[in-house]
């Protein structure tokens, strides 16, 4: 009965007795019969009471018959009924369950949904936090698909390394080839050059030293006699000159 | 003169860059740098030697006979090519290396399979508020309590709360 009381003032999200009464009674049918599909989820709210204690169903189950008022008649009744034929006396334990119970309805009534609130609040967390863990969980493994999937097609590629090694030693080996094609050429140029700059030198010389030799014997070969007749022609000669110099002159 | 030289792969060099983990870039970094090198230095050198003109040897030498016996000599000489010792070697090390690449791959595969299945088992998993305490040990198998080794509540070492 309190577990009525609580289930209406606050909103606790965990199914309590009844509700679990109800579900039980649906799970033992299940299993007795075929139970095919996985079992449903718990009901997360009890059934509807009203005042806390009256399940709904008893004023459906009257409302055809007597209308709205009908239940209340009955209650009415019935407690008239109880008190006057004194099926239930009236002593001090009625006015100690009476305060009692104002105080426990008007505590509930105040903190029940804030109790709730916490108790849902700490569960709530629970789960969050698994649910994290499996979020967690489930996009790392993805990741490590995809890096694996990566690692795969990075692996493909290790065919272009020796290509460019072998291609490395191809070049390397035509370099070679033709440095010594160069080496070749240019080492009988060098000789043929060596012969042609001999050649050329071997002539200058000739010619320097022949035209020496012929300076210095025909300057020896002025003997002074042809020395002094050739300075006497001289003089004779000027002598002309200047006479026809001076003749033109004064001419 | 044109045969003996195996042709040139064209190597995409964007591609084989995509391709390289980061851990192995400095090699690979060193290795372009090498072949860049290589290519420069074979492009700086003709392909023929230019040629020489024996006509002005002929007519510019005065020793009888010498321009001949060179030119003679110089057309029959037959330049070896260099012996290509490292292709084998690169050969045995591409072999090698698709081995464990392929051992690698199956490795791979095998660590693809694993995660894909655990993914599976998170996918189909009913969702946390409809589990009840047995599910959960059911699909988490570490949260299960050893009522046996701590017959007491709370079932773990107090430090573990």
């Amino acid at each position: 009965m309190l577990s009525r009381l609580v289930f209406l003032a606050g909103s606790l999200k965990s199914s309590g007795p009844i509700g679990a009464g109800l579900v039980q009674a649906s799970r033992s049918l299940q299993t007795s019969s075929q139970s095919l599909a996985p079992v449903p989820p718990l009901p997360e709210y009890g059934g509807k009471v009203r005042h806390g204690l009256i399940p709904e169903e008893l004023f459906q189950l009257l409302y055809p018959k007597t209308g709205v008022t009908g239940p209340y008649m009955l209650g009415t009744g019935l407690l008239v009924y109880l008190l006057s034929k004194e099926i239930y006396i009236i002593n001090h334990e009625t006015i100690a369950a009476i305060t009692i119970g104002t105080i426990i309805v008007y505590g509930v009534k105040k903190f029940g949904p804030s109790v709730a609130a916490f108790a849902d609040k700490l569960n709530e967390d629970k789960m969050a936090k698994a649910q994290e863990a499996k979020d967690v969980a489930m996009s790392s493994l993805t990741q490590a698909i995809e890096n694996e999937k990566k690692e795969q097609w990075r692996v493909e590629g290790r065919a272009m390394l020796f290509d460019a090694k072998r291609n490395n030693v191809a070049m390397l080996l035509e370099t070679n080839y033709r440095e010594r094609l160069h080496m070749v050429t240019n080492e009988v140029k060098r000789r043929l050059d060596y012969q042609i700059a001999l050649q050329h030198l071997n002539r200058r010389m000739q010619q320097e030293h022949m035209i020496n030799w012929v300076e210095k014997n025909v300057i020896g070969s002025i003997t002074p006699q042809q020395e002094k007749e050739s300075i006497a022609k001289c003089i004779a000669d000027l002598k002309v000159l200047a006479k026809t110099t001076q003749a033109k002159a004064a001419a | 003169m044109a045969g003996r030289r195996a042709a040139l792969k064209a190597i995409d060099w964007l591609a084989f860059a995509e391709r390289v983990p980061p851990n192995q870039r400095g090699m690979f970094n060193a290795l372009k740098t090498r072949t860049d090198a290589i290519s420069a230095k074979l492009a700086s050198l003709p392909e023929t030697p230019a040629a020489i003109d024996w006509s002005y040897y002929r007519s510019a030498v005065a020793k009888a006979g010498m321009v001949d016996e060179f030119e003679k000599k110089f057309k029959a000489l037959q330049i070896p090519e260099p012996v290509d010792t490292q292709t084998s070697n690169i050969n045995a090390q591409e072999a090698e290396a698709n081995k464990s690449a392929v051992a690698y791959i199956e490795a791979s595969k095998a660590r693809v399979a694993t995660y894909e299945q655990e993914l599976e088992k998170f996918k189909n998993m009913i969702p946390f508020d409809q589990m009840t305490i047995d599910d959960l040990n059911e699909a988490f198998p570490e949260t299960k309590l050893d009522k046996v080794k701590y017959p007491y509540w709370p079932h773990k070492p107090i430090a573990n709360l």
